[in-house]
């Protein structure tokens, strides 16, 4: 009975205030350079050349979540704001007021992205991406039709947990799923990084 | 032979002066696009309100919509290309160096500007270009999202103590340290790489380069952008420019990646008319 009341407690807190997933400090991702070791959906033989990250192109969505590289959540009730050091300097944002995606979205980058908290967690909605962004560094390809649904649980004030839906007909036969971790380094920064900085033209 | 009067020798020295003035500026190279085709006169008129604050009394730099610069190709005149440019005009107080650099860079067109190859543009250049930007604040940032360039951001840390961290690795976008005086945002900024233009024209910058920006929304519609160009290897004294930056209720920022398909930069010559 304490338990439940604990819990009840819990779920009206976390719909009258929406969890901090902010704070004084940056996250960074646990590497995982593969999303997929199930070889059911074993990666294409795409080689490192093509790989639109080495010309400094953002990394897309979810890769830009596993690349071994701190960023920040920078939080406000309409929208969420995340800033990367790593890929190309770029941010990306999920709005928070309700709206729906757009009917039809330009292909892009980072797509279009909506979220919604469920209890503790952020759901996050993203359509909307072109074709050449890379899942994760192995190089699991995609189609415009990819639909992507991130989970993120702040399981500690040093913790999150990343869980991700890629739901995408034209290039894998069901959903699929894969997860993460993220963990926070209070009181640290973003450093400037500038992909073309380092290959030469 | 009697010594010269004083006199005289300050005649002389003024006339020496007179043979070692600075080569003239070069001149904007003239309206880059047809001026019919520029929206300025197409800016929505739009009534402004008081300046809105946040609830704990600072300044609110945010809200539905968007900040646009404008094209302001050249921050120290008036009208740059056959458009409104920076506030009003300023004498630079050029070194010899960038003097020569700047009248290069007038001349071939810009033809190396780093932003052309996708590189950042710095600052205060992000708000002498024409793409526009948000402002989100929190209690100790303020986060600037950019549509243009690569879709980049910019964090100031709120800092009234206005420390710096030591040994700043040499950056595009520097080190920006803020605080708020009244409805101003101040921001302090160091720790540049000296390879960004502080505008399309082609004022040079050095890695001294140390900057003082003021942003305060005057009404609900208004940014006034002021800020200060402490170069000492760039510049003889410190030198301060303005612009005015307009708000664009509703508008949302588009996801503009430069990198995309760029293969121009390469192939541009300056100007062969000689």
């Amino acid at each position: 009975m304490k338990c439940f009341i604990l819990f009840a407690l819990a779920v009206i807190s976390a719909q009258a205030q929406a969890p901090d997933l902010g704070g004084d400090g940056v996250w960074l991702p646990r590497p995982m350079p593969d999303l997929a070791p199930n070889p059911k959906f074993q990666k294409n033989h795409t080689t490192n050349k093509s790989d639109p990250v080495a010309r400094c192109l953002p990394p897309g969505v979810p890769r830009i979540m596993l690349m071994a590289r701190p960023f920040e959540i920078v939080q406000t009730p309409n929208r969420i704001v995340f800033v990367y050091e790593g890929g190309a300097h770029v941010w990306r944002q999920v709005w928070m007021d309700g709206r729906p995606h757009p009917k039809d979205p330009n292909p892009n980058w980072l797509g279009h992205s909506i979220g919604h908290w469920d209890g503790a967690t952020l759901v996050v909605d993203s359509i909307g991406f072109n074709e050449q962004t890379w899942l994760d560094d192995a190089g699991h390809p995609h189609t415009e039709q990819l639909h992507v649904i991130e989970r993120f649980t702040r399981t500690g004030p040093l913790a999150m947990k990343y869980e991700v839906s890629i739901d995408d007909p034209g290039a894998y036969t069901q959903p699929w799923t894969s997860s993460s971790s993220f963990s926070f380094r209070a009181g640290e920064k973003l450093a400037e990084d500038i992909c073309l900085d380092k290959i030469s033209r | 032979m009697k010594a010269p009067s004083p006199l005289i020798a300050l005649a002389c020295l003024a006339l020496a002066s007179t043979f070692a003035q600075q080569p003239p500026l070069a001149k904007d190279p003239g309206p880059f696009l047809p001026p019919s085709d520029f929206p300025e006169d197409k800016v929505p008129k739009l009534v402004a309100g008081p300046a809105p604050h946040l609830s704990d009394g600072r300044p609110d730099f945010g809200g539905d919509g968007a900040w646009y610069p404008g094209f302001n190709g050249n921050v120290a005149e008036t009208k740059w290309k056959g458009v409104k440019s920076a506030d009003q005009h300023v004498d630079v107080p050029f070194l010899p160096w960038t003097l020569k650099t700047y009248n290069e860079r007038v001349e071939n067109l810009s033809k190396d500007d780093p932003e052309a190859k996708c590189l950042p543009v710095g600052v205060p250049r992000f708000m002498f270009d024409p793409y526009p930007f948000q402002m989100i604040q929190t209690r100790n940032q303020v986060l600037f999202v950019f549509e243009g360039d690569n879709y980049l951001w910019r964090i100031v840390t709120i800092d009234p103590k206005g420390t710096h961290p030591k040994n700043l690795k040499p950056t595009w976008l520097g080190d920006s340290v803020g605080h708020y005086e009244g409805d101003t945002l101040v921001v302090d900024v160091i720790g540049f790489n000296g390879l960004a233009w502080l505008d399309q024209a082609g004022h040079a910058t050095s890695d001294k380069l140390h900057l003082i920006e003021r942003y305060t929304r005057t009404d609900s519609i208004t940014l006034k952008y002021e800020v200060t160009i402490d170069d000492p290897q760039a510049y003889s004294k410190p030198w301060t420019t303005y612009n005015t930056v307009h708000w664009r209720p509703g508008m949302e920022l588009m996801e503009s990646i430069c990198q995309e398909d760029e293969k121009s930069s390469i192939h541009m010559i300056g100007n062969t008319k000689k």
